[in-house]
Order: C-alpha cells, then structure tokens, then sequence
C-alpha cells in the first residue's frame, strides 16, 4: 500500500473566520480536507506517492489487468499494397502438384483460395490422363487440416527443437554407428539420392521398405514369371474378355485405381447397340465393388483361386494338364482367355500368393496381351534387399544405433510375431517421422512431425514412372513440420537443408540446361513428360502351379476401401465415406457369407434401423481380436475378410467437449472426443504371421455372446427391378434384340401410347413454366438448361464422387450415433442394390448394383410446391435450388422427395468444427447452420463462376465447359454435367443414348438426371439365354 | 335415435335436465363452482398437469437450444411425433365447434349441457395443435415468415404450400371458435356478475360481460350472432381438418397421396373429439356433481356419434386398401402391405383395433350406458387415433420409393415428453377454466327447461 500524505494543520491565527463547530474544533477530518483550495493531492505532480498517482497506478494496472485477459488476436484486413501477380483476393488458383499413395504419386491440381488448398482435382494434361482422382486424393484435403496433426518436434515426450535434432545427425555423424531406415513405398528421386547418400556416409546403413499390408506379392510375381522387377499397368479397355482372380483392381485402395476406372468403363461403354464390350469374370471371396461389375462373378475363398487358376493355366496347356479341375466356370474363361487371345487379360488380388500373380503373368504373356491389354514397365531401379524381419532382429540384438521411420507405424501395424515395439526399446536412437502423435511415435524416443505433401516441397514418380515434383500450396501450418527429405537430408550430413534446395539438386541432374526454364515448365504442369517407365516384353522364365487351399477357416486381411492401410483414420470424411459394398461407417467388420455365419452360430439382426450383431473374437497366434459380423451375400464360405486401419490410438491434445446437460454439444460434435480415430473399430493386423501374409488359415473364432451395434448408411434389400424398376438392366443380346428395352419399364401413360416417355406428358404448370417467360427466354445468363447423366454401366461405385462432393459443398460429418439416427449429410450417395435373376438362391450369388443418387433436379419439382416459405425454387437453367437463408426447416420438402436426397442439418454441425477445418471448407460455399435443407445444387457455384468469367471475357460459355465436382472426381467418367439445350454436348449425346432412362418418370416430376441402363456381357456358354 | 324415454312415452321427448332442476338450482349448481374455493380433486388434478406443463416448458426449451435433432426424426421421417401430436390435437379441436355450431343449426338441444365445456375444450386442444408445428421448424426464430406480413424485399409466403393453408385454416378456426365461445359465455358472465360479492370480482365479470342486463333487445342481438356465428363456423368445422388432410394429401408420397383423405380426416376428427369430450366430462360431472344436467343419455348421444364416426373412419382405412390395390401400382401397394405387415404393424393394427373394433361394441346399448366402458372406449379411441396419425406420417415416410432410402424411426424422450407436456397445458387450461368460468352453459340449459317452453312439450 502507498500511504496517503495528511495535511498538516497549520498554526492557529490570530483571528479566526470559522464555517461550522467541526471547522472551528479542528476535527481531523474536516481539517484534512479544507485547508487547501483543491483536494488534497489534487494538485500534486504524477512523481510523487500521492493519491493522484495512487490513482494512477490502479488505473494502469487495472488496465493492464484488463489488457492481459483480453487476448483477442488483433485482426486487420488490409489489402496487399504489391498485389502477387496472377492472384486476384477471391478468386482461386490451381497448382500442379502430385499426392504420393503406395509408393507412386497421383497427379492432381489443387485449389488454393487465398492461399488455402480447399480441393483436389484430376491433372488433365498428365500422360496417365486419368479423368478422375480417388478417393484418398479427395480426402487428402482433410487430412491437411486435422486437428489432431502433430505440432511440435518431442524428444521422451517432451519438446524439444529442431537444432537438437540437428545436433542429434551431428553426433551420428562421428563414428560408424548403425543407422537403419524405415520408410513407406516410395519412388522419389530425391529420397531414393538421399538413401544413396545416407548408405555412402554410414556404411552399416540400412534401408528397409514397410508396407503395413505385407509383400508387395504382385511384384514379386512378376518378378518369378519375368525374373526382372516389373510393374503391370493393365489397358482394360483393349480388352475383350478380363478375368480378375480376387483382384479389386477397380477398387479405391487399389494402386492404379484411377487408370484401371478409366480404361474399363471405356471397353464397357456402349455408345449404340452395335457398340462392343467387354465382359468381366470376377472370382472372389469378399464382395468388392469390382465384383459389382463383373458379368459373372463366382464366389470362392481366397485360398482355393490358386486351384483355380491352375486349372485355367492348365486348360490353356501352361502347367501340366493334371492340375485342371473339372469346374465349368474355370473351362468357361480358359476357353473365353483363349478367343480372346490378346484380348484377354487375367489378374491377381494384391493378397493373393506370389504364384498365383506369377501364373496370371504366364498366362498374360502366352496369350500374347502383353503390349495390348497389358503393359509390363521395367522399373529399373535396385531392389530392396534387406527385409524387416533381419531390421527387427538387429533391433533386438541391441545393434542398431539410429531407426529413421518415415511415414510408418510399425507399432500398429508390424506383426505381432515380429515384436517390433520390444525391439524398437532396444534402439539408441528411434526417430518417428509422422503426421500424428501415433502408437509409433508415442514408443520412440524422437518424433518429428511431418509435412503434408501439400506443405513441402517433393517428388515422385506416377504409376507408369512419369516424374513429377511436388510443390507446396502453403507453408506448414506447423512451424515444426518438416518433410521426409528434409528430416533424411538432416541426417545424411547433419545440416539443415530446405526441402526445396534437396528437391532441385535433384532434378538439377534430371533437367540439365538451362535448368531454371525447364524446372519452371516441370513445376507448372506437374510432371516432366517422356519420364515413364519402358515397357518391355520379357519371356516367361518360369511357371509352376500354385498351392492349393488352406485349412477349414482363413481370414483375409484387405486395406480398407476408406481408411486403406490406417493412415486416413482420422480423417473425418474417410470414416464416414460408407464402405462401398457394406455400406458401413466407422467400424471394421469380420465379413462373411451367410452360409459361414449360420455355422459359426452367429447373426446380424436388423432391427429398428440399426444392425444388431454378434461379436467374435479371431484368435490367431496367440493374439485374439474381437470383432463384429457381418454377413454379405455373395461373400465365400469358409472365408472371412477383415480390414485393417482400424482401431487406432492418437495423441490428441485437444480437451474433450464437455457441455452443461441441456447442451448436446458434447454428444454431437465429432472432434469433441480427442482424436476421432481414437476407439474406432479394431486392430486386425495384430492376427497376421510374421511375414504379415493377407491370407492366414486356422483363425479360431469364436462367438463372445455379446452385441455390437453397427451403423449403415443403407440397410440391405434385394430389388425387385421388375416392380421397382430403379435399376434397368438387360444382357447385350436382350439390348441388341430391343434397344429400347429401358422403355419397356415404364409405367403406361395415360391416354397416351405405351412408348410415349412421360417427358411428353403435359404439366400441371405448362403455361407459367420460367423458360417461357420473357425475361428468362432473352438472358444470357439462362440460356442453358443443366442436365445430368450417369451411367451404370461405367460407375463401380469407388466412393470418389461421394468425398469430392463433401470438399466442394462443405457437407459435414455427423459420426456414427447420428448416421445410426439417419441424419448423414452427403448430398450425393451410392445406392446399393442386389438383383437377383431368375428363382436362384439370393443369398447365394446375387448380383450386386451402385446407383449415385444425387438430386434429381426436378423440373416438376415436388418439394418446390410444398415448401411455405419459397425457400425451394427452380433457377431459370433449370436447377432446384435451395436457398438457405429463407429455409425455417418445416422438412415438408424431404418428405415429399421421391428420392429422398434432402438432407437436414438436425444439430448445428458447423459450430465446433476446430479452427483448421474450417480452413478446409469452400469459400463459394455457404456453411449450413442447424435446422435447414440442404442438397445436390449441381455445384451452383461453378456453374455461376463459369458463367461470370465468361461475362468478364465477352463470350458465351463454351460447350461442356462446366463440370461438377463428382464429374471431375470420376475416373470412370460415368458422371457427365452440361447444357441439356446444345444439342451436340455431351449431356445431350448420352441422353439420347438409347439406354438412357429417367427414375420414376411417371410421378411426371421429369427429373434432369438421366441414368444409363446396366448392360450384362454374359457367356452364353455359363448362362444360356 | 334410441332411447329409453322415447320407447317408454313415443309421444314425449325426454327430458333433457332431470332432478327436478328449476331455473334457481342450475344457476346455483353451476355457479357455485366458480364461486366456492375448489374441490381438493381440483387441486390435485391442478399440481399434476401444471406440473406436465412444466414438463413441455423444459423440453421446449431444450428443442431451441439444441435443434430438432433432440427428436427422433430422421431423414426419410421428416415428421415424426409433432406432427402426429399436431393432427391429434387438431383433431379433437373439432368437437367442441361441431356440437356447438352444427348441432345447434340442426336444432339438437341436448348439445346444451355439454357444448360449453367441449367449445373450451377445442379452443385448448387448438392452443396445443397450433404449438407443434411452430416448434417443430428448425429455425424457429423466423417461423413468422409463414405469415404473409408485408416486407422491404417483397418476400411473400409461398401459395402452392399446404402448410400455408394450415396456417390459415387453423388460425381462422381458432379465432372464430373463441369469439363463439366467448359470445356464448356472456349472459352467463352477467349472472357471474351480479353474484359476485366482492367489488374486485364483480368489476372484472361486469367488464367480460359487456354491460349484459338480459334485456329483451340484448337477447334478441345475442341470438342473432350466436346463429349468424354458428353459420361462419359450421364450414370451418369441415376446412380445418380437410386443409389439415392436405399436407399429406397434396404431396407425391404413396399412402399420403390420396384423396379419400379429407372427408376421412374430418370423420376421424369428430371421433376422436367427442371421445376427448366424454373423457373429460365424465370425470367433471361425478367431480362438480353435475349429473343431472349432464345426463346418461348425453352420454349415450355421444356414444352413439363416436360409433357413427368411427365406422366411417374403418371404412377409409379398407377403402385406402381397396385403392392401392386396384391401383396395380407397386409403391402404392407396397405403402398399404407395410402398414400392416411391416416394422410398424403393431401400430397399424393399435389403430385398426382402437379405431375401427372398439366403438362396435356401442351396438349394445347397456355397454353405452355404462360409465365404466363409455370412459374406458373414450381414452381406447384417443389412443387410436394418435396412432392412426402416427400410422399415416411416420409409417409413410420411413418407407417410399426407392428401397435404398428406408429408415426406421425411434423417437426419442424428448418426443414422448413432448407429448405428456403437451396433455399438461391441455389439462391446466382446462382446470383453469373449470375454477373460474360456469362449464355448462346456464343461460342455454335453462332454455331447454320445461319452464322454458311455453306450449310444454306440446307438439304443433
């Protein structure tokens, strides 16, 4: 305290003047205060210790007190006083760039507004020319902005800085210590330099390739039939018959999905009745979505195809003929391989064994496709040599200094049997390079986490070898985060180079002279063209026949089609992206076929909208899981298929959500509970043999008697196509014979001819229709009509069109307990149907259907007339448009949607989406808040963009200028978008196709999506007419 | 009509008051109530449902805080409980107007005893109809956008929209039905007045009873609009419901788009009101021991109309059956075939059994001079015709056209709290006006006296 100065009295006078009794007795008080003019300290200067500045100091510390409370980040909008060239506040640029994925890189453009990626489209221009991207290059986007991505660099848990690790590369550098690398596939020149560099400065190094999913066992294959390291990139569409040996090859986890997409829906799209296609055996354990597609799909466990394809290998007289089985199915394709000739083409699953792919490989070659339906490309470049289990048992001996792990989580994923996390304690030095705080990086001593490739500078090479760089779209948001070559090249001469100088010194050697212009060209398009590898035809070297089945019971392990190997987990848009065929969100399952299920004594009750399913525990090698069932028709007896990825355990350092009891907050927001792939599903890698082989016999199972609740996007329904003809189908003869066979579905017009399409059919609102109004009629603005077309006969349900629309539109994730409740919010979904044909059994061999459902875009539109509040309306080019800012959320809409494609912000999902994913979302799109409708809107907002550049450049818009955001993620290019009145665009040649058919045109609402039937290809020789 | 009295005396019409009442003891026996302090009945009757009341007010305020997810609807059931709860509560809304204003048209005089408690007892279910579709909005705080109410933008209601018509029909019934109301109320107000014997109260019945002195001219005015409003509100009696009927019927979904539904909604809604009436009254008259004023054969009447209504709404539910067959349209047929044999047949067949079996038992005419059963069919029949709402929107909509999209709808607490709540403000406001309004109309029972009628029953 600052004691406050009291006036003296002064000395009493001779004659006194005196105001009251207090004034006269001099009492304390009023003497203090009276003596002066002013108050006392009133008139004292800010130095001294008076009440003034007594006065002073509280004010200042309370304001300071204010102050240091208030810690609202002080925001300034200002405009840029030197504009960056080219880049205009609003309007978004594309830049080249390429997303590594098992081991090659997928050429992309990204989408940067102000400087933030927001979406990921297909690099036109690249050689692989693949139209569409996949999944995992869409959800990438996500996976940038999470959450719960590592931030800070941590030695024993704690933080510690760069130059430490730094200082760490500086002591290695000293003596001839150990190092050993693990590191994910990869092709990058620069990283591959740095091995070559890192193995120079430390003799002993070693450098091990990881793949959480086992043997790369179709190279080694090629490798047994070629004896050279070769890649296979299959033309699907020079072929006329293919045969997939549990091959998903159409799958998104799939290598070449794209490029595989792509040239099967070629040789499958049937521009006339004259047009050819070709037809597809599938022979698998696990319904896959290639399975879908299949014109005859045979259902057989994983570990009898070796059988099978020996006997079709014998049949076509490459192994001695006594390995040839009597099985129609098998005589059937050898003898269809052999029509084929070089149109045919075979391939083996990713887990299927060595020999199998070898054998598929003779086949390829003595059927003379290779060159034609298949490419077999020499990679060149030295093969790994040492394996994980020699690292592991260094590791264990006490030998390695340094273990680099880059990219990989061993941890989680090594076989149990190798005891990896044991070993990796027995490490001087172990050093986690990684995107998240994970099971890895929580064991190791160092972890450093990493830039996401949209952060860093890289390189890579395509599936077919095209090199690319990879160019960083923004900084990393963590300070922290360094790239795999930046951390490599830390550790091979200790000092901390840029990302950015390694990648150059790189290509400096690739490019030659004059360097700068051709680095230029290379980082604008994103690759250097005439880079792929050559494609040779080697002679077969050798064959033999592969073994033949297992034991009483195998599970399959597969990558997951939405969170592959685990490093999308938590990803929100992986986790919620329905599993193609089960149509399941986060959760893993132990798949398995009826059959299977009734002899284990197990079930998976649908009851109240939510599956209700046994659990059961595989136990294998002394590790047991305890997963839920499902049971899939169609899936193999004997045979259990299990995803890996799941069951994950993240560092998040986020706090839990916990809201009062009259708040749902907590219930309903995803990213409220710590990492979201925390507690997701189960870890089945744990059940794999030491060489993690994908297909592992004598699993013990048994039922625990307990439930399990499982969310579906979809509940499972056989369609009659006959009375619900949703779905038209016919066979290729049936379609020659009738063209018009769609038609034939179509409920009888009244009044009219039974071939009259309901398009002829007059409307209520014939006369107040917005076309015929003046004002429309003459605006540019409205001159197209949009029009959507999907054709079934190309889609095969990968799943991509699905996460490029929630990128686009800032769909929000909801998370399992509210999919449960039906309140999922993906505006374009993939209906899943079983058909059967004839009385078979259904369960048994059902042919399985994926239909995108986006909105239909009505011009009758049912919602439009019942909405109280004209929050629904037809836009002049003919789209149903929603408009959020009028919509109260009355539902009336959903309701009487036919489709049912309305989806209903039931909670206000956008309230706690974390800073970072909010960085995610589409500036161009408005972020829906609780209680209004929502859907497909065409991707409006480019649509509008489109149209207002071309108004900037005084022209109208060009013909099939406009694409959607699913059109553009398709690889299959079976999506197409564009202007229904210009009859030459290809909106309006794919409508006219005979094939084309609208669904429930006879409500008269004339929906503008236009589906493309399905055309079967079947042997006449398996299934007579 | 059946009735006991007829077939004793073909030539008398039975009295509708018995026990001798004369003018005096009726305006006594009725005043009394909203004079005297309650029956404790009263109070704990008051403490349960102003306690239900609290209920609503707390799951009210958790929707708005929250968002209609706290509901079990989902994506295929837009509509779950609160449009069931709205159709239900609208629907026994409609007894009240139909015994005043079309019974009293047709001259039935009977409708005397019970037209006053059953008018406020619509003006109450209407209050608790017209909150659910404003709560059930997912953006309540602009709800008012529904009303065409003139703005800068130009922005008007959207016409085509049923839900605009509801609006409407349901605001226009509710304001005439209360004006009826209260114009029926006013003599009796004024004998409220003139009994009073505190100033307070005196000045606040003198205020409502607008200067009433039963003069000969003011008779002759009331008599005059109480028949020119009977007039307005006969054919709101049939709109209301019918307009209800077209949120479901207007649109394209199999087992909504039907157009048997109006005259069939308005059946239901007669059934179910008059079952709603019965409840309510035969509790009131053993509570205010008004049994000789409201009657056995008032009862029965009502026994006799809720048999009547509820044949015509079985014989919807089979025509509905008929129609989707002849139809040979496969949604539609499937709509019918998974009502009753689907996830939510049990529900169908509460509705088919409380609706359609139950007041069939009315044939015997012992069982519908029986208290016990005439209570017991009365709550039966409200249960069914929740249930026939709820088998109309929910069963609907979970399953429609394409297979792909089928849900299953479970509601949530939230829901069935919801709809307690709301039986809590329909049963407060309802004691309220028992505690402070005359709940039989005094002025129009002694009418029907034998005093009344100068020829004394005398035939012309």
């Amino acid at each position: 305290m600052i004691a406050l100065p009291v006036v003296k009295i002064p000395a009493a006078a001779k004659t006194r003047a005196w105001r009251s009794l207090p004034h006269l007795n001099q009492e304390e008080d009023y003497a203090a205060v009276n003596q002066e003019e002013f108050l006392p300290g009133a008139g004292d200067g800010p130095g001294s210790e008076s009440r003034r500045h007594f006065l002073q100091l509280l004010g200042a510390s309370m304001a300071l007190a204010g102050l240091s409370a208030c810690r609202r980040p002080v925001e300034r909008i200002m405009p840029f006083a030197d504009q960056p060239e080219e880049r205009i506040p609003g309007v978004p640029l594309y830049y080249a760039t390429a997303m590594p994925l098992r081991g090659s890189v997928q050429p992309v453009l990204v989408k940067s507004h102000d400087g933030r990626p927001t979406k990921v489209e297909p690099n036109p221009k690249h050689p692989t020319a693949a139209p569409g991207t996949s999944v995992f290059a869409q959800a990438s986007i996500l996976s940038l902005y999470d959450p719960d991505r590592s931030r800070y660099i941590r030695r024993g848990g704690s933080r510690a800085s760069w130059d430490d690790f730094l200082a760490l590369a500086q002591r290695l550098g000293r003596g001839n210590r150990r190092v050993a690398v693990l590191a994910g596939e990869t092709t990058s020149p620069t990283i591959l330099a740095l091995r070559d560099q890192l193995v120079a400065s430390f003799p002993n190094a070693s450098w091990v390739t990881y793949r959480p999913e086992g043997d790369n066992n179709e190279a080694l294959g090629l490798q047994t039939a070629f004896g050279q390291r070769l890649r296979a990139q299959y033309h699907f569409d020079e072929a006329e018959v293919i045969v997939s040996l549990d091959a998903d090859f159409l799958g998104a986890a799939s290598r070449n999905a794209t490029h595989a997409a792509q040239s099967f829906a070629k040789g499958r799209r049937l521009s006339s009745p004259g047009s050819t296609m070709s037809r597809l055996y599938v022979v698998e354990s696990a319904y896959t979505t290639t399975g879908s597609m299949a014109d005859h799909r045979h259902r057989m466990a994983a570990a009898d195809i070796g059988t099978f394809a020996n006997s079709i290998a014998a049949e076509l007289g490459i192994i001695a003929p006594e390995f040839a089985v009597p099985d129609a199915a098998a005589q059937a394709i050898a003898d269809d391989l052999q029509r084929a000739g070089t149109r045919g083409v075979i391939l083996a699953g990713e887990h299927q064994p060595v020999e199998v792919h070898a054998l598929c490989a003779a086949i390829n070659s003595t059927l003379n496709g290779v060159g034609t339906t298949v490419s077999l490309l020499a990679l060149g470049d030295t093969p790994d040599t040492a394996s994980l289990s020699d690292l592991i048992e260094d590791m264990h001996a006490g030998e390695v200094d340094v273990l680099l792990m880059l990219g990989v989580n061993p941890v989680y994923d090594a076989p149990p049997a190798l005891n990896f996390t044991q070993a990796l304690s027995r490490v001087g030095d172990s050093i986690h390079v990684g995107m998240h705080e994970d099971e890895t990086a929580q064991k190791a001593t160092w972890h450093i986490p990493v830039a996401h490739y949209l952060e860093a500078w890289g390189d890579g090479r395509a599936f077919d070898g095209t090199q690319s760089v990879l160019q960083p779209l923004i900084a990393p948001l963590y300070a922290e985060a360094k790239s795999h070559i930046e951390v490599l090249g830390a550790l091979v001469d200790s000092t901390a180079r840029s990302g950015y100088d390694l990648v150059r010194a790189t290509w400096q050697e690739t490019l030659g002279t004059p360097f700068e212009t051709r680095w230029r060209k290379v980082v604008h398009d994103g690759f250097l063209s005439d880079t792929g590898y050559s494609a040779v035809t080697p002679p077969v070297e050798a064959v033999r026949a592969a073994n033949a089945g297992y034991g009483e019971l195998d599970v399959v392990f597969r990558l997951d089609p939405t969170l592959l190997d685990g490093r999308f987990a938590n990803n929100a848009w992986c986790q919620e992206l329905p599993d193609p065929v089960t149509k399941i969100v986060w959760d893993n399952v132990a798949v398995m076929s009826p059959q299977t299920a009734a002899a284990l004594q197990v079930t998976a009750k649908y009851k109240k909208g939510r599956y209700e399913v046994d659990l059961i525990t595989l136990s294998a090698g002394g590790q047991s899981v305890e997963l839920p069932i499902w049971i899939m028709p169609g899936h193999a007896d004997r045979s259990i298929s299990v995803s890996l990825g799941y069951g994950r355990t993240l560092v998040s350092h986020r706090a839990h959500r916990k809201t009062p009891i009259w708040d749902t907050g907590d219930k309903t927001d995803i990213y409220g509970q710590g990492a979201l792939c925390t507690g997701v599903g189960q870890n089945v890698s744990v059940l794999r043999d030491e060489r993690a082989t994908a297909i592992r016999s004598n699993v013990a199972v048994t039922p625990t008697g307990r439930k399990y609740r499982i969310v579906t996007t979809q509940d499972h329904g056989v369609l009659d196509v006959t009375a619900r003809p949703l779905v038209r189908i016919a066979t290729l003869d049936e379609y020659r014979d009738n063209p018009a066979f769609v038609l034939d579905h179509e409920a009888p017009t009244p009044g009219q001819d039974q071939k009259t399409r309901f398009e002829d059919y007059p409307t209520l609102w014939e006369d107040q229709h917005p076309e015929r109004s003046a004002a429309i009629r003459d605006s540019s603005y409205y001159r197209n009509q949009w029009g959507m077309t999907i054709d079934l006969n190309a889609c095969n349900g990968c799943n991509a069109c699905i996460v490029a629309c929630q990128a686009e539109n800032n769909v929000q994730v909801v998370g399992k307990t509210e999919v449960g409740n039906g309140r999922e919010l993906h505006w374009l979904r993939l209906d899943r149907y079983f058909i059967s044909h004839g009385d078979e059994n259904l369960t048994e061999a059902p042919q399985m259907v994926l239909q995108p459902m986006p909105c239909q875009h009505c011009e009758n539109a049912p919602c439009e007339s019942v909405c109280p509040v004209a929050a629904t309306v037809h836009s002049p080019d003919g789209t149903n448009q929603m408009i959020y800012n009028r919509c109260i959320g009355t539902r009336y809409c959903a309701n009487n949607c036919p489709y049912k494609v309305r989806r209903y912000n039931f909670f206000n999902w956008s309230k706690h989406i974390p800073p970072t994913v909010q960085m995610a979302q589409n500036p161009n799109v408005s972020v829906r808040f609780r209680g209004v409708m929502e859907k497909c809107s065409f991707c409006i907002q480019r649509i509008r963009g489109a149209q207002k550049q071309a108004k900037l450049e005084d022209r109208l818009l060009a013909r099939d200028e406009v694409s959607t955001a699913c059109q553009d993620a398709c690889a299959a290019d079976a999506i197409v978008f564009g202007d229904l009145n210009d009859a030459q665009s290809q909106v309006s040649l794919e409508r006219r196709n005979a094939r084309s058919y609208t669904m429930l045109a006879e409500l008269n609402i004339r929906p503008r999506v236009s589906y493309l039937a399905r055309v079967r290809n079947p042997n006449s020789e398996l299934e007579p007419a | 009509m059946a009735d006991t009295h007829t077939t004793d005396a073909p030539h008398q019409e039975a009295p509708l008051v018995t026990g001798n009442l004369g003018i005096r003891e009726i305006t006594q026996l009725v005043s009394y109530h909203t004079e005297k302090r309650p029956p404790s009945t009263w109070y704990m009757a008051f403490a349960v449902s102003s306690t239900l009341l609290a209920v609503l007010l707390v799951m009210i305020a958790y929707l708005f805080w929250n968002g209609v997810g706290v509901w079990g609807n989902n994506n295929p059931v837009g509509w779950g409980w609160p449009i069931v709860n709205f159709v239900f509560w609208v629907g026994i809304g409609h007894a009240g107007t139909l015994i005043s204003a079309i019974l009293f048209l047709f001259r039935q005089r009977w409708r005397t005893a019970i037209n006053r408690s059953a008018e406020a007892m619509t003006l109450f279910a209407v209050i608790c109809a017209l909150l659910f579709p404003t709560i059930h909005v997912g953006r309540v705080w602009v709800i008012y956008w529904t009303l065409p109410l003139p703005n800068q933008m130009e922005m008007w209601p959207q016409f085509k929209s049923p839900l605009l018509w509801d609006v409407f029909a349901v605001s226009v019934y509710f304001t005439v039905s209360l004006i009826f109301w209260y114009v029926g109320l006013i003599p009796d107000l004024g004998t409220l007045r003139d009994r009073a014997r505190s100033a307070f109260r005196r000045r606040i019945m003198a205020f409502f009873a607008l200067g009433w002195t039963g003069a000969n001219r003011h008779w002759r005015n009331y008599e005059k609009t109480y028949l020119l409003l009977a007039a307005l509100a006969t054919p709101l009696v049939l709109s209301v419901h019918s307009v209800v009927s077209f949120d479901f019927a207007v649109s394209i979904i199999p087992g909504w788009h039907t157009t048997i539904f109006p005259p069939y909604f308005v059946a239901g809604a007669i059934f179910s009101g008059f079952a709603m009436v019965m409840t309510l009254l035969i509790i009131a008259r053993k509570v205010y021991g008004i049994r000789n004023i409201i009657t056995m054969d008032h009862l029965e009447k009502m026994a006799i109309i809720i048999l009547v209504t509820g044949t015509m709404v079985g014989f919807a539910y089979i025509t509905e059956f008929f129609i989707a067959w002849y139809s040979q349209v496969e949604y539609e047929q499937y709509a019918f075939l998974n009502r009753a044999t689907g996830p939510y047949a049990w529900a169908y067949w509460i509705m088919m059994s409380c609706n359609l079996l139950f007041p069939q038992f009315f044939w015997i005419k012992r069982l519908r001079r029986s208290i016990p059963f005439l209570f017991i069919t009365s709550i039966i029949v409200n249960i069914g015709m929740w249930f026939e709402r709820f088998v109309i929107t929910v069963i609907s909509l979970h399953r429609d056209f394409l297979p792909s999209s089928w849900d299953y709808f479970n509601p949530t607490i939230v829901d069935i709290l919801t709809l307690i709540g709301s039986f809590g403000l329909f049963l407060t406001l309802f004691l309220i006006f028992l505690r402070f309004l005359p709940m039989v109309a005094m002025a129009e029972v002694k009418m029907v006296l034998p005093e009344a009628d100068p020829h004394h029953y005398e035939k012309h």
